[in-house]
Order: C-alpha cells, then sequence, then structure tokens
C-alpha cells in the first residue's frame, strides 16, 4: 500500500510545473546556493547556541544568544522549501538514497532533541548569565544537536555518491 | 597548463579523484561544507547583530566566536587544497574560482577589520553600530553569500574535467 503510495508520488512530481521549473539553465545551482546559504545560517545561529551548551563563549548570557535563533529557524525554513524543489524535481533520486533516508533520521533525531529541550530544561537554562555553564543534559542536548545538524550537512554532501539505480533503499517496500 | 596535468598525475590527486572510499573525495566535501558552515555561518550572525539584530547580545562577547570562524577557515583552507589537488585543471581554468578565492579572501579580510573597528569598540558593546560599521558588516554578508555562490557554481561551469578532457 505505502510502496504504491510512494511509487504513485515518485511518478507524478516530476511531472509538476514545479519540477520542470527545476530543470532549467541555471535553477539548480541557484536553489543549491540558496540552501548553502540556509545552512549556514542554520549552523551559524543554532550551531553557536549548541557551542555555547557546551562551553564556548560562556561570558555570553544564554538569553541574549538566544535572539539569534530566528536566524537559524529561517535557515531551517529556507533549506526546507528549497529541499522540497529539489526532491520535486528528481524524487527517485532521494526517496531511495540511503543517504537522503540518514538525513531525514538525522533530522529527526534533531527535531525531537529541540523538543526535549524546550519542553524539560529551557526556562532554566536561559537564565544562565555571564560565565555559567550549562547543567550536564544540556550539554549532552547542545551536543546532540550539533552532531545532528552536522550528519545533516554530510549526508547531503554524499547524496551524490548513493544514488539509485546504484543503490535503493527502501524499508517500506 | 603542464603544471596542473602533472599535479593530476601525482598519487594523492589520484587517490583523491579516484579511490572508492568514502574517506577520499567524499569525505573532504563533507569537512568543506561544514567548515563552510562555521566560518560563513558565525560571520552572518556576527553581521547580523551588527546590522542591528538581537541588539541585546553584547558585542565584544561575540569575539569568543572568532576561534570558530578561525577553524572554520583554517579546515576549509585545508580541504580546499585537497580538493584543488584532486581536480586543479578543473578550477584553474574556470574563471568562478577566482571569483571564489577573491570573495574569501576579501571575506577574511572584513572579518578582521570588523573585529578591530566594531567588535572591539567598547562604545558599541551594547549601543547601536553607526552606519559605517553596519556597511561594513552588509559587505561581509554579500562577500560569504558571494562566496558560497561561487563555490556551487563551480560545478556548473567548468571547462576542463581533468587536462584534456572537457566537462
Amino acid at each position: 500500500m505505502l510502496k504504491e503510495t510512494v511509487e504513485a508520488w515518485v511518478r507524478w512530481l516530476p511531472t509538476t510545473s514545479l519540477a520542470v521549473f527545476m530543470h532549467g539553465r541555471w535553477e539548480w545551482p541557484i536553489m543549491e546556493s540558496i540552501h548553502f546559504l540556509g545552512l549556514s545560517l542554520l549552523i551559524g545561529a543554532i550551531g553557536l547556541f549548541d557551542l555555547r551548551l557546551l562551553g564556548l563563549g560562556r561570558q555570553i548570557p544564554i538569553s541574549y544568544l538566544h535572539r539569534l535563533i530566528p536566524w537559524g529557524i529561517a535557515g531551517y525554513v529556507i533549506n526546507v522549501l528549497s529541499g522540497i524543489c529539489f526532491f520535486t524535481a528528481e524524487t527517485d533520486q532521494y526517496i531511495y538514497n540511503p543517504s537522503f533516508q540518514l538525513k531525514i533520521l538525522s533530522m529527526s533525531v534533531a527535531g525531537l532533541n529541540v523538543l526535549v529541550f524546550y519542553t524539560t530544561m529551557f526556562r532554566r537554562v536561559r537564565t544562565l548569565g555571564p560565565g555559567e555553564n550549562a547543567s550536564m543534559p544540556a550539554r549532552i542536548i547542545g551536543g546532540v544537536s550539533l552532531v545532528c545538524w552536522l550528519s545533516v550537512i554530510a549526508c547531503g554532501r554524499l547524496l551524490t555518491f548513493f544514488r539509485p539505480p546504484s543503490f535503493h533503499w527502501c524499508p517500506w517496500c | 597548463m603542464h603544471f596542473t596535468a602533472w599535479l593530476e598525475s601525482t598519487d594523492l590527486s589520484i587517490w583523491l579523484r579516484e579511490s572508492p572510499s568514502l574517506f577520499a573525495f567524499p569525505f573532504v566535501l563533507i569537512v568543506h561544507a561544514w567548515g563552510m558552515g562555521f566560518l560563513a555561518g558565525s560571520n552572518a550572525a556576527l553581521d547580523l547583530r551588527i546590522i542591528g539584530f538581537a541588539p541585546r547580545v553584547s558585542l565584544s562577547t561575540m569575539e569568543r566566536f572568532y576561534p570558530v570562524m578561525w577553524f572554520g577557515f583554517i579546515i576549509n583552507a585545508i580541504s580546499g587544497v585537497l580538493l584543488l589537488i584532486s581536480y586543479p585543471t578543473k578550477a584553474l581554468t574556470n574563471p568562478v574560482f577566482y571569483l571564489k578565492i577573491g570573495c574569501i579572501a576579501a571575506g577574511m579580510v572584513m572579518m578582521v577589520k570588523i573585529r578591530d573597528r566594531v567588535v572591539r569598540n567598547p562604545a558599541f558593546d551594547t549601543a547601536a553600530v553607526p552606519m559605517n560599521g553596519k556597511i561594513l558588516a552588509a559587505i561581509s554578508l554579500f562577500l560569504w553569500a558571494s562566496a558560497i555562490t561561487s563555490g556551487r557554481f563551480l560545478a556548473y561551469t567548468c571547462k576542463y574535467l581533468i587536462a584534456g578532457t572537457r566537462c
């Protein structure tokens, strides 16, 4: 059932006007550039916040640094949207690609990690002032976040080396 | 272009280019993307702060993220040289490559200028940065965005893959 649904999407998405648009002369590299800019924004805001949780730049109060987080979220949104463009244009090259599946898995772990951070410890962590260390659980959250996003980048760069039909992962088949 | 043809015949170049190991070319690409995130990303965060976002973040404390930028720069200089050794003709025959290097060099100069003139100026620590400081930050943002964009376009504008072989 799921297998057939996915196959229908794999056939349909590349016929949409968005897919046609993506196959123009320069659309793909332009969208890739936007994707890399979004990546940098995400690492520049969320990565630095993670490093602060891990102990770097301790003189910066957490609540101040947290004001950069909207830029990280902006980078994330930019990358989900540009990512959808690639996915729509070449659906089969992503959906069955082991590297893409690991990329989505890393993003999911990062998402869960964010959820745990904001529901269990953010209210305490945000009061940390200059020179104050984050608690061990908060450090772990920061470390997991950093590792997840670095893994997302690594999987993204590896996509091209694990393309179907040479590689074909289909856990739902 | 005898030099690049010779470079392509070295063991290191051949290994980087042709080894099926993920620790050859793919790993260098990954490290280069990580470094980009740290270098361009932390610069963007600092530039955006100077332009006026997150104004309550004390500027002087943001100097503590300069080691992150230098770390990004160093791993990207190393991985960049390895990428260049892998495909020297491809890079050196493409004008976009020189544009990219120019943007990075200018971006690094701006990074130091911004530290000396803006970040280390106690008058701007928590107050608004005057227009000329904001212009430096805007130029820096533009340079990093251009470096990233030209890096991406390198793959789509090459003339030669290796000496004697067109893309």
